[in-house]
């Protein structure tokens, strides 16, 4: 059953009708909010805002401008597995891979870029990757740059932890060691 | 070179005294027509609980959006001047000139004050003292019709045909209504100079009343308000336009010329701003200040210097004009926008008879009065 609202429409009397006692009445209202708001601006609700914010709403956020995790020895805790790539509906994430040269199977980004002019801030990328190496969560909002470039993230800019994070040693450099302890190549 | 002058003498005079007049008051036009660009936006948005633009800024000082008229400016001159390739180059052209020119010369019959003597000459304070001002007024309000259709018709445009047709339709009803509710004005002052109809202004109404138009004629007032602020193309009769939806006749405007259709009609807000002040407001008229200085009505008097006079009769006027140029932008923020059939149905089935009648209660009442 489709609720109705029944919406009482009563015919119009004469001193509505004459429309001018109650275009009185609606500039009175305008006119209310115009003094109040010229003596009184504190109560407008205007957010100017690169230089005055407020909690973002929702998933909003949730999802940030991006930051890779570091590890404890500084090292970036992805593994450019490309998960996040392959997962990103705007494409604009780039990754070059590399590996150490200490270590034969492990692979570290050697490039790492995110194109903010593309992103659509999906989130997607966090939810692809299995190192939980990328994250959204520095509550930074991309605002307006005066040129293109100002928008590509790279590695560098990237790369850091929140204050206070622990950094750890990943699984994947465990398994690493582990795996070349094993072979006697440590 | 004396002889030529002393010979010229009154002649020359009068220039240079018009050309003054001329520099100041169209120099003070034109200036508040700019800061109403921003006062448009600074009051729609206080109405709205919100700031308004307040980031252009010169030397980092902002001054709560000071400058936004002057980035306007710079933006519009820099942006591509386009004309459409099947246009009418030179009625396209000269269709902004048609909306801006009649709007500014109308401003020459409009009394901004009294007098002031200068060196024991008499500077009136108005630019053309015509006998027949009021006429003048509406038959150049009248030509500002050309602006939109010649706008409308030369860009070779259908949309914007239709919005020069919706504009003319609405512009030539509603010159009728504006003309008629000023006839009741022209019967109890018995003229038609502006500065004739502020100076009996200064009269008392039963010793204490100013009569000022709107004691005498408050119906016309509202009758007049309506009519002029249809003929001026605003909210709620924007449907000639209507920037944010319906496409107007200057759909195909640009950069400067865009900017002329849009500045002359704030200048038609002053314009009629300081049409309803001089007409139903007093003019320049201050209550119970006369030449000599304040006489009030129990017998309190109060001499004045006659510069400080004329000083405080053009302060009263730029108030009263700041006022109803401040209440039309009010209007606009505050009611939504008539359709079609109802603003014809408003101008002839409404405005026209109430009009009419206005003028038979008035005739009735100076003739029972004897005045006729």
């Amino acid at each position: 059953m489709i609720s109705v609202k029944k919406v009482n429409n009563k015919p119009l009397n004469l001193l509505e009708r004459i429309y001018l006692w109650e275009i009185g009445r609606g500039l009175l209202v305008t006119m209310r909010h115009f003094f109040v708001n010229l003596f009184n601006p504190k109560g407008t609700v205007t957010v100017q805002y690169p230089e005055q914010m407020i909690p973002l709403a929702g998933n909003a956020r949730l999802r940030t401008r991006h930051r890779l995790k570091v590890r404890a020895d500084g090292s970036p805790k992805c593994v450019a597995c490309f998960m996040c790539q392959t997962a990103c509906p705007a494409y604009c994430i780039r990754i070059e891979a590399a590996e150490y040269p200490d270590n034969g199977v492990e692979k570290y980004p050697a490039v790492f870029d995110i194109d903010l002019s593309r992103c659509v801030m999906c989130g997607m990328c966090v939810e692809a990757c299995p190192e939980d190496a990328i994250a959204m969560d520095t509550a930074e909002i991309p605002g307006g740059v005066e040129t293109r470039q100002a928008l590509l993230l790279t590695k560098e800019s990237l790369l850091r932890n929140l204050p206070g994070e622990p950094s750890v040693t990943g699984a994947a450099n465990r398994l690493a060691n582990d795996y070349l302890r094993a072979r006697g190549e440590e | 070179m004396m002889e030529f002058y002393e010979a010229n003498k009154d002649l020359l005079l009068f220039t240079a005294a018009a050309g003054v007049k001329v520099l100041v008051f169209l120099g003070g036009v034109m200036g508040l027509a700019g800061l109403l660009t921003l006062a448009e936006r600074k009051v729609s948005a206080l109405m709205q609980d919100r700031i308004g633009p307040n980031r252009a800024s010169v030397l980092g000082l902002a001054f709560n959006g000071l400058f936004h008229p002057l980035a306007d400016a710079i933006k519009m001159i820099l942006k591509e001047d386009f004309v459409p390739g099947r246009a009418e180059k030179l009625l396209f052209t000269l269709a902004p000139f048609f909306a801006l020119v009649p709007v500014l010369a109308l401003f020459a019959v409009i009394p901004f004050g009294d007098y002031v003597m200068v060196f024991g000459y008499q500077l009136d304070l108005l630019i053309a003292d015509l006998p027949l001002g009021l006429f003048f007024v509406l038959a150049l309000s009248g030509l500002a019709i050309y602006g939109v259709f010649l706008g409308g018709w030369a860009s070779k445009n259908n949309f914007a045909l239709l919005g020069a047709m919706r504009g003319a339709a609405q512009m030539i009803s509603y010159e009728v209504v504006l003309g008629l509710t000023l006839v009741g004005l022209l019967m109890i002052y018995g003229s038609a100079n502006l500065q004739d109809m502020v100076r009996a202004q200064g009269r008392l109404l039963f010793g204490f009343l100013p009569a000022w138009g709107v004691v005498y004629q408050p119906f016309a007032f509202l009758l007049f308000l309506t009519a002029a602020i249809a003929e001026n193309k605003r909210t709620p009769f924007d449907l000639v336009e209507g920037e944010s939806e319906i496409i107007g006749y200057f759909m195909e405007y640009s950069s400067m010329r865009f900017a002329a259709f849009m500045f002359s009609e704030f200048v038609e807000i002053i314009l009629v701003s300081m049409l309803a002040a001089t007409l139903f407001f007093g003019g320049w008229q201050v209550p119970y200040l006369y030449e000599t200085g304040f006489i009030l009505p129990g017998g309190a008097a109060l001499p004045l210097n006659h510069y400080l006079v004329a000083a405080l009769q053009v302060g009263a006027f730029s108030v009263k004009t700041v006022f109803f140029c401040w209440l039309m932008l009010v209007i606009r923020w505050t009611l939504p926008r008539f359709r079609f059939d109802q603003l014809m149905g408003l101008c002839w089935k409404t405005l026209l008879p109430l009009a009419l009648l206005n003028i038979l209660i008035t005739g009735a009442v100076l003739l029972a009065l004897g005045k006729i």
